[in-house]
């Protein structure tokens, strides 16, 4: 599990997490909030691109925060980006080994490991095809597939759906709800999509100006005033 | 070590020098921030309009007729570059853009081999009528010239600080800097906001290149390849104070000059910008966390 | 144009053994076949003028590459390669006239020396984002030149920068001993560019090219994806300067004497300029470039035309491939070939089928 004390980032005049304490558990978890409230910013943090001006994070009994950024993806670190990135001059194959080989796993499963990542994303596709071929939701299974090989601890995923239509996004929901399973890897989904978020989180957490506002099972965080209120404002002061 | 007295005309001249670096940085930190490109040509703009000048006092016409013509030229070419190209690279990263400028460099460059050709050992020389007129400070000579210098460097930031901050069209331009597309959605004329940016920096350039080729030399190469101290001075400035462009300016002015009447490092003295530059260009880095990743909250 | 796509033997059933392609092996036989005919069939065709323009032709291949590398490869201009090529040039200058090492050593060794400057100059600079980055190496490349101005190539002079600023007679920097003839060194310099050419296709082809594409993508999500951007980074550096070295160890064999005017600071710029008109993306792009730069100015020298007129079209050039080409005249040619293929058949008859090629795409 994921332990989250006192986290805070400022950038300039402007704060963007406040003092965020949250514990995520172990499974697929939600991290939803209006534009602005930190969501990327606490990704970005967790993938060592932002120092934060205090606070800690334990990820399952590691202080993640000491481990340098490029060494995060052998401790198991995963991450998927709201703008696609997956490289359109390579293959699908060398965009999912290139993480294998990187996060130094052993070279000799290596073959494996990549086309089992490939087939789990539903990737129907020649290993061999460059992803620059590729239309919109293909690319993005790749990033899936990319966010699981090899032996993932926490897998982020950050807007994995954005500019897909419903019958894609529902095959990544799919996919993305076999990700604990399949590799026990702790995933945190970021994401407007509320349909996408109930469907694949069993608990969810809501930030607002960088803070905690609200965080239990998705379905009763969904329900919540105080998170209405946070995405649609109010009418009234308090 | 040289004495006091060694010192006093370098002290002069330096002022000078800086003066008119700080006038060019101006003007480049001035573009920089309204469209994102560090016009790497400013030096060549203004080397081809001295040269322009001196053809036309050569033709024995008015001298003020070639200033005009300098004036005119770097201005158009300047203007002219930046509607031509700017819209097309606008969304590039500003890389790109730099690079394009040099672009504009090398074909100046080529012109001016080509129209003004160095290869017959011949000299050329600018020289302004304020050249031979000055007065005498303590012991030090000092010719209106270099006053114009470090005067018109003073005056070029106070007056673009007011523009900037008074103008309306000043304050589009701090808004461009910000975000080009958020100030064309609050409707402002963005393009002609940028047009006149151009136009200001061009004339800047062809201004510092009359003064450079008077108090330095009239010589493509070295004109040309000023730009650098200019830039050094508007990049010590984090192409955005035009007060700390200024203050840079003065001191790699004066210190490029200190060094000449010291023997062992009078041969080093044009590596000042570049050192400065380069120190500068590290010690700014070290502020930067890591790569900033594009996206947004 | 390189495909990096990896042809990889399999262990699955749908991972079928790749044969290398029609398209790899003509590749391969028409660069063997260019390699043969400038080896054995150049230097008896062309003229003693041509084969020393050639010369250089090979030498300035490899400055392209090297600067092709790090703008294409990995994204970082750098307009100070040729003060690289100058120390280059000179480590090997002063090796030749203090010892009788014998030539490829010392061409290592000056290699070495500018790969160590280059990672030097790489550690801090990396940090910076890529216009500053490129303004830094102009700094010290402005920089180095005036303190060449003042301390010069070696000469055969003693003490550590073997200058001596009243020698008479100075001796020519010798060449190695089975290639002292123009013809001869021709055949040495192309031999080299060759082995440099397939130093870069080795990475090109494996790991590193790999995580040079990626950080070229985006550097956040090849970090994410545990590639260590710094030090691939630096390897691209360390990689491009080895061979701007070994170009000047090169290049200072050819002309017998150098002389700090020869590199001048625009000739950085120029460099950066034919090698984006040639196309960085793609090792012919680095030959175009050299092309354009050495063989070209020594045609309009032998009709009489004026060179400034092709520092005039590298201007143009340079604004022509940022606005609209970005992959550079070794992309776009082809494809234009292409097209003008396509339109000869169409216009030869309707009994001639046209399919869309790949090519269509550009």
């Amino acid at each position: 599990m994921i332990e989250v004390k006192d986290l805070t980032v400022r950038f300039g005049g402007v704060t963007s997490l406040d003092s965020m304490n949250v514990t995520f558990e172990p499974g697929t978890c939600g991290l939803i909030g209006p534009n602005g409230a930190g969501k990327t910013t606490f990704f970005n943090v967790l993938s060592g691109f932002v120092r934060p001006a205090s606070g800690s994070v334990r990820a399952f009994g590691d202080d993640l925060l000491s481990v340098v950024h490029f060494r995060r993806a052998r401790w198991g670190l995963r991450r998927t980006f709201q703008t696609e990135q997956a490289i359109e001059d390579l293959s699908v194959y060398d965009n999912v080994a290139i993480v294998h080989e990187h996060a130094r796993q052993r070279g000799t499963a290596r073959r494996r490991d990549v086309l089992d990542a490939i087939s789990f994303a539903g990737l129907d596709v020649d290993p061999h095809a460059k992803v620059g071929t590729l239309g919109a939701g293909q690319r993005r299974l790749v990033e899936l597939a990319r966010a699981v090989v090899g032996r993932p601890k926490l897998v982020l995923l950050d807007e994995p759906a954005a500019g897909l239509p419903d019958e894609e996004t529902r095959n990544l929901a799919d996919v993305i709800g076999r990700i604990p399973s399949r590799t026990g890897a702790l995933t945190i989904l970021v994401d407007h999509d509320m349909s996408l978020v109930s469907a694949c989180c069993q608990t969810t957490a809501v930030l607002d100006f960088g803070r905690l506002i609200a965080s239990g099972p998705t379905a009763e965080v969904l329900r919540d005033e105080q998170v209405t209120r946070a995405y649609l404002g109010t009418a009234d002061v308090t | 070590m040289p004495s006091w007295q060694d010192f006093q005309p370098f002290i002069v001249t330096g002022l000078a020098l800086g003066g008119v670096y700080a006038l060019s940085g101006v003007g480049l930190v001035v573009l920089y921030r309204a469209t994102g490109v560090v016009y790497l040509a400013f030096g060549a703009v203004g080397a081809m309009g001295a040269l322009i000048a001196w053809s036309v006092t050569n033709a024995h016409v008015q001298a003020w007729v070639g200033w005009l013509a300098c004036l005119l030229f770097s201005g158009a070419v300047t203007l002219g570059y930046g509607m031509l190209f700017g819209p097309a690279l606008s969304k590039r990263d500003p890389l790109v853009k730099a690079t394009a400028t040099l672009g504009l460099l090398l074909v100046l460059f080529g012109l001016m081999d080509l129209l003004w050709t160095t290869s017959g050992g011949q000299s050329r020389a600018i020289t302004l009528p304020t050249d031979n007129s000055g007065f005498i400070i303590g012991q030090i000579q000092v010719t209106w010239t270099q006053v114009i210098g470090l005067a018109a460097g003073f005056a070029i930031t106070a007056v673009t600080g007011a523009f900037l901050r008074y103008t309306k069209l000043g304050t589009a331009m701090r808004a461009m800097a910000n975000d080009r597309e958020i100030t064309a959605t609050l409707g402002v004329p963005v393009r002609r906001v940028e047009a006149a940016a151009w136009l200001g920096c061009g004339l800047l350039a062809g201004l510092a290149g009359l003064l450079l080729a008077d108090m330095v030399a009239l010589d493509a190469t070295t004109l040309t390849f000023l730009v650098i101290s200019a830039l050094a001075a508007a990049l010590i400035g984090r192409l955005r104070s035009i007060t700390l462009t200024l203050a840079a300016a003065i001191v790699i002015g004066l210190v490029q000059n200190l060094l000449v009447p010291i023997p062992s490092l009078s041969n080093y003295n044009d590596m000042t910008p570049f050192v400065l530059a380069a120190t500068a260009l590290l010690v700014l880095s070290r502020r930067h966390v890591i790569a900033r990743s594009r996206e947004e909250t | 144009m390189l495909d990096t796509a990896d042809a990889r033997t399999g262990g699955r059933r749908q991972f079928r053994l790749r044969r290398p392609g029609p398209g790899t092996l003509v590749r391969a036989a028409v660069v063997t076949g260019l390699l043969l005919i400038l080896l054995f069939a150049a230097p008896a065709l062309l003229s003693a003028y041509y084969v020393d323009s050639m010369t250089q032709v090979a030498v300035y291949a490899m400055l392209a590459i090297g600067l092709g590398l790090l703008v294409g490869r990995v994204g970082l201009v750098s307009l100070g390669q040729i003060a690289v090529f100058a120390i280059g040039a000179w480590v090997t200058a002063r090796l030749l006239f203090a010892t009788s090492q014998p030539y490829p050593l010392v061409l290592l060794e000056a290699g070495a020396s500018t790969m160590a400057v280059g990672t030097l100059v790489g550690l801090p600079a990396l940090r910076l984002r890529g216009l500053y980055l490129a303004l830094i190496t102009l700094m010290l490349a402005g920089a180095f030149s005036i303190v060449l101005a003042t301390t010069n190539f070696p000469n055969g002079g003693h003490g550590f920068l073997g200058y001596n600023g009243s020698s008479v007679h100075i001796p020519p920097i010798r060449r190695p001993s089975i290639a002292t003839t123009d013809p001869a060194y021709f055949r040495y310099a192309v031999a080299v560019a060759a082995l440099m050419f397939a130093l870069v296709y080795a990475h090109i082809r494996t790991r590193p090219g790999r995580a040079w594409i990626a950080i070229r993508q985006s550097e956040p999500a090849a970090i994410a994806a545990g590639i260590n951007t710094t030090m691939y980074k630096l390897w691209a550096f360390a990689l491009a300067s080895f061979i701007t070295g070994v170009a000047g160890g090169i290049y200072a064999g050819a002309v017998h004497f150098l002389y700090s005017i020869d590199f001048p600071a625009q000739d950085s710029i120029i460099l950066l300029a034919v090698v984006l008109m040639g196309g960085v993306y793609s090792m012919w792009g680095a030959i175009v470039a050299a092309l354009l730069l050495q063989l070209l100015p020594a045609l309009l020298n032998d009709w009489g035309v004026s060179a400034d007129w092709l520092t005039i079209l590298f201007g143009v050039g340079v604004l022509q491939v940022l606005t609209t080409a970005p992959a550079g005249l070794a992309d776009q040619v082809p494809k234009d070939l292409a097209r003008l293929g396509r339109l000869i058949l169409r216009s030869t008859g309707p009994r001639h089928r046209q399919g869309v090629s790949e090519h269509d795409r550009g």
